[in-house]
């Protein structure tokens, strides 16, 4: 069929309407990753994520250190998540080594690793802040974190990275008069958090931003594999240290944050209900923790596995379900190293959940998913 | 709650904390305040004491140059070198003592962890800045210095907000 246009007027094919957009790889609002986005207008078509610039082979590092030199390069891919990274390869080494573990170490673990769920958070919500215009958003976590900073300073020596589990039990005790000072930063610290409701969550340009936008329903969820706040956003009540406790998570009393609405809000706002959390637990775990006892087993300089055996063990980290499965074959280096990481589970769901979005919806769909460029890339 | 009194609420939220306290410190006016004297470590238990895994210092007289903190460094860093120290420093058989470099360091404290005659340790002195990389490498009589490291700022909470006083 043939038709007159006005004059003045010529058609355009579609392909050449639609615009190839790289967003990335050294774009602030990417993080060390590219995002090809095809944009007709103002309009997503389809995104293609591609990871893979941070790549620094930390899976085939570990073969050749062993169990006790791995610790500080295997917790570099989240840095201020450190202690949780580290988590399921101790677990597992010990589990290879047969080791058992004090029970005030387990306690001291479980301290340590929720205050740093809560910095990885802190830190992730100054971005996803930043990331929507919001500068106070930027200032308050990065500033409150150093509460949190200051408490896992006194207690590993380190403010950032800390190399502070081993297989066996944390590298050294609490200082004396620890549980009175973390206790009153952590009470201080929740309710700095909840005056973030007003300014952030409850803020009407927040919610109009990121309401309705990138939804994800459950099955979807599911479906792709999602961890972490991700799941918890989309209706599922999942989390590990409910379901499969590891260390003395039995022992204490955790609660599961769910929305059912699987948008970008709830995305957000889940991990700030998850660090609420995290302070009862600290709370519930220095009350609980036995006040004297050690915190290591002495072993051997350079431990050896029994035999050819494998193992695999999974935490809740920050981001999601972080399992580490390690293969070893009696020598002191294992065999192989391999780490199922969150973020990499939760970027599956960026084609989907941005397709038909608006090109300025991008940033707050994609940091929601709770994304961290170099633990997906190891 | 509509859309204005959210805005509003969210301005008041902000406003208020005006008269709060500064939270920051005025570095290097003010200095952090650590947890004992650094990171050290106790080979008779194998645990180690809480402080901040600062510079090392190394104890001439314990130090009988076995080679196991630079042998832990090995895979982690590589800071770590066995050197020959002159013949008036020389203080056990091998004459070799820990060498650090502290551009490659990590400050883990495997090298702490490591030695079983209580002659390596942490201290709290962070400030290691130097114009030259080999201002960074610290040699053994350089490690010997105990730091003086001024420590007055602590994070105090108050009804007004956190302040580092």
């Amino acid at each position: 069929m043939t038709f007159n246009l006005p004059p003045g007027l010529a058609l355009q094919k579609v392909d050449e309407r639609i615009m190839t957009l790289n967003v990335g790889p050294q774009h602030p609002g990417s993080g060390h990753m590219r995002i090809i986005v095809q944009i007709d207008g103002d309009y997503i078509v389809a995104c293609d994520p591609d990871p893979g610039y941070v790549h620094r082979g930390e899976e085939k590092m570990a073969e050749y250190r062993n169990y006790i030199t791995n610790i500080p390069h295997l917790e570099r891919p989240v840095i201020h998540d450190s202690c949780n990274v580290l988590y399921p390869y101790v677990l597992g080494a010990e589990e290879l080594l047969g080791i058992e573990v004090p029970e005030r170490a387990k306690y001291v673990r479980v301290i340590a690793s929720e205050l740093n769920r809560c910095i990885y958070i802190m830190y992730w919500l100054a971005i996803y802040g930043i990331f929507l215009g919001h500068s106070t958003m930027f200032m308050w976590p990065a500033g409150d974190r150093e509460l949190l900073i200051d408490l896992m300073e006194k207690m590993t020596g380190a403010r950032v990275t800390h190399a502070h589990f081993v297989p066996g039990g944390v590298r050294n005790d609490l200082p004396p008069n620890f549980e009175d000072v973390c206790l009153r930063q952590v009470n201080y610290f929740e309710k700095r958090i909840k005056e973030y409701a007003a300014v952030f969550y409850d803020n009407p340009i927040l919610i109009s931003r990121t309401r309705d936008t990138g939804i994800l329903s459950r099955q979807d969820a599911i479906r792709y594999g999602t961890t972490g706040s991700v799941l918890r956003a989309s209706g599922v009540d999942y989390d590990l240290r409910v379901k499969e406790p590891y260390d003395v998570y039995d022992e204490l009393d955790v609660h599961t944050n769910v929305m059912k609405e699987g948008d970008s809000y709830a995305r957000s706002r889940i991990p700030w209900l998850d660090m609420m959390e995290s302070c009862n637990i600290i709370r519930q775990a220095l009350q609980k923790m036995p006040k004297s006892g050690s915190v290591r087993v002495k072993l051997k300089p350079n431990p050896k596995t029994k035999g050819l055996e494998s193992v695999y063990k999974r935490v809740e980290s920050g981001r999601g379900s972080l399992g580490c499965y390690i293969v070893s074959d009696a020598k002191t280096e294992p065999y192989r190293v391999k780490l199922s990481v969150p973020s990499f589970r939760n970027l599956i769901a960026l084609p989907n959940l941005l397709k038909g979005e608006k090109l300025g919806n991008m940033p707050s769909v994609y940091w929601s998913l709770n994304y961290w460029p170099v633990e997906a890339d190891r | 709650m509509g859309t204005a009194t959210g805005i509003i609420r969210a301005l008041n939220s902000g406003i208020k904390h005006i008269a709060t306290k500064r939270f920051t410190l005025r570095y290097p006016e003010e200095k952090l305040k650590f947890v004992g004297d650094g990171y050290q470590f106790d080979p008779s238990t194998g645990v180690g004491i809480a402080g901040l895994k600062g510079r090392h210092m190394l104890f001439h007289d314990h130090c009988t140059g076995c080679q196991l903190c630079s042998i832990a460094c090995e895979g982690v860093a590589e800071a770590i070198a066995m050197v020959k120290v002159p013949e008036e420093q020389k203080q056990n058989k091998k004459s070799i003592m820990p060498q650090i470099d502290y551009g490659k360091c990590v400050f883990c404290g495997l090298c702490v962890d490591a030695c079983p005659f209580y002659a390596l340790y942490m201290t709290n002195d962070y400030e290691l800045s130097s114009f030259s990389k080999e201002g960074l490498i610290y040699t053994p009589a350089q490690l010997q210095v105990k730091p003086y490291v001024a420590q007055d700022s602590e994070i105090q909470i108050s009804d007004r907000g956190a302040t580092h006083g």
